[in-house]
């Protein structure tokens, strides 16, 4: 087995903006469903630099986890989208700027 | 070509992920973050998970989006609402800041941190022990006290485990003996570096056992005619001997040349089919000592030869050989490797996030369930309003009467 062609560093440096990104994009749009998908982008961000270094140490350990973060990341986004169409019924919106549930 | 690849897919990673954040459409964000796993998903092929990489397109790419489309669908959503009045106006200057600090301090990490990518990508030294030594008929073997085969019968290999680099005392027992309290029967150090895979096989005699490390190859070979052969040499009485295809010592059958007693050969490619076997004495006299007749070498597959002597009560003795199959491991990544690690170490975390899933379908059921439950009520409400609201409405009422909803 030849040593990888491409560097650990740049993937996981590749992971960090993809990161960086589903960040920007929880942080700063307002759309629920935007939220929760820039959430998915960090995840998968996550799975990146843990596949990364898996190969890396030549150890499937990592590789287990970005299946067990595919599997998390299923349930979050079934209770979550389930959450979102709740708040939508009684709110009419799923803006989270008009969100706030305890001022009333 | 592979840094090219990177580049480009990587570029497309990037861009998609900016669109997905910038686009006013959210069904467009979501088509975009689709094409944005595509490219993860490739780039799990290239790290060697092809596995996960489908896993990534059919899971993520498939179900999970299939599911923000279908919400975005349900709710009418596509149309985002005109965002130019944030509640919090601060935050966008903040958000840009704070990523761009995480940015160079991930980039200051990375850089300093001096991974190192020149090391080879290869998997944990793998052991496993051979017991072939002469009226021991049952062996216990330890490696820095820790057992690693117990009760092992002549002739018998145990499995392929894991262990960790490193230099270790290798110790081998009589079954059931205690190594704080026993001395062994024989000892020997080895260093475990990554990528081995050692057969740990024991020779000799009870009296004198020797302890013999056969390097092995676990990949397999190229050819499909051909299987990989390690030969240890456990004949006492022959100092030096030469494994021979067929009866006659001619050099162009020669398979394994000058193997010392108690020595390991080099993994060797043999090819396969119905064969004799001879085993020549080297040195001085050379003899045909032994034929192992019509032995069907299979393809494909890893062999360990040991040839030993078995001395009876009576001091007659037989040669023995014995052909140990080393299994091909799963290629790191695969499909079968991955199962392999997931069923053998981590039952417990898969069943807790199997377990997870089950909270997470009864909770999406729950919520569902409550928006019907109070639509019931409200429903109900409507058919018989409270005795106030039936009342006629007079003047002198009408003041006081609120609807309340």
């Amino acid at each position: 087995m030849q040593p990888p062609e491409v560097a650990t560093e740049l993937f996981v440096l590749l992971s960090a903006i993809l990161f960086i990104l589903g960040t920007l994009g929880v942080l700063l749009r307002r759309n629920a469903i935007l939220v929760f998908m820039s959430i998915e982008l960090m995840l998968n961000a996550a799975n990146l630099a843990l596949a990364a270094f898996a190969r890396q140490w030549g150890n499937l350990d990592g590789q287990i986890l970005i299946f067990f973060v595919m599997t998390i990341a299923a349930a979050e986004v079934a209770v979550g989208l389930a959450l979102i169409v709740a708040i939508f019924r009684t709110k009419k919106s799923i803006n989270i700027d008009e969100l706030h549930l305890f001022r009333h | 070509m592979e840094l090219t690849l990177f580049i480009i897919v990587g570029a497309i990673a990037v861009l998609s992920a900016v669109l997905m954040l910038i686009s006013q459409n959210a069904v467009h964000s979501a088509l975009f973050l689709v094409l944005n796993f595509a490219c993860i998903a490739f780039f799990f092929l290239m790290l060697s998970a092809a596995f996960l990489a489908m896993v990534q397109i059919v899971v993520y790419a498939g179900a999970i989006m299939v599911l923000f489309l279908f919400v975005i669908m349900l709710l009418g959503a596509e149309r985002l609402y005109p965002e130019q009045h944030p509640r919090f106006p601060w935050m966008v200057p903040a958000a840009v800041i704070l990523a761009m600090v995480f940015l160079v301090a991930v980039s200051l990490a990375i850089i300093q941190g001096e991974v190192d990518i020149t090391e080879r990508a290869v998997a944990q030294p793998y052991i496993r022990v051979v017991n072939a030594v002469d009226q021991l008929e049952a062996a216990d073997v330890y490696l820095d006290g820790e057992r690693s085969a117990s009760d092992l019968g002549y002739g018998e290999a145990s499995e392929f485990t894991i262990w960790d680099r490193g230099r270790y005392d290798v110790a081998v027992y009589e079954s059931g003996a205690d190594p704080d309290t026993e001395a062994p029967l024989t000892t020997s150090k080895v260093d475990l570096n990554r990528g081995e895979a050692i057969s740990f096989t024991a020779v000799g005699t009870r009296a004198d056992p020797q302890l013999v490390i056969a390097n092995e190859d676990l990949s397999g070979t190229d050819r499909s005619d051909a299987l990989r052969v390690t030969v240890v040499n456990g004949m006492r009485s022959v100092q030096m001997i030469d494994v021979v295809r067929g009866t006659d010592a001619d050099e162009s059958a020669v398979l394994i040349d000058d193997l010392a007693y108690g020595a390991a050969s080099n993994p060797t490619t043999v090819d396969s089919g119905l064969t004799d076997l001879s085993v020549f004495s080297e040195g001085v006299r050379r003899d045909r000592l032994v034929t192992f007749e019509d032995r069907e070498l299979a393809p494909e597959q890893g062999q360990l030869w040991v040839f030993s002597t078995r001395y009876q009560a009576d001091n007659s003795f037989e040669d023995v050989f014995l052909a140990l199959e080393t299994n091909e491991l799963p290629a790191f990544g695969s499909p079968a490797a991955v199962g392999l690690t997931l069923f053998a170490r981590y039952v417990l975390p898969m069943e807790m996030v199997a377990l997870v899933l089950l909270v997470a379908m009864i909770g999406t059921l729950i919520l569902t369930k409550d928006m019907v439950g109070t639509r019931r009520v409200v429903r109900r409400r409507l058919a018989n309003p409270p005795a106030e609201l039936q009342a006629p409405v007079t003047p002198e009422t009408a003041s006081h009467t609120t609807i309340e909803g």
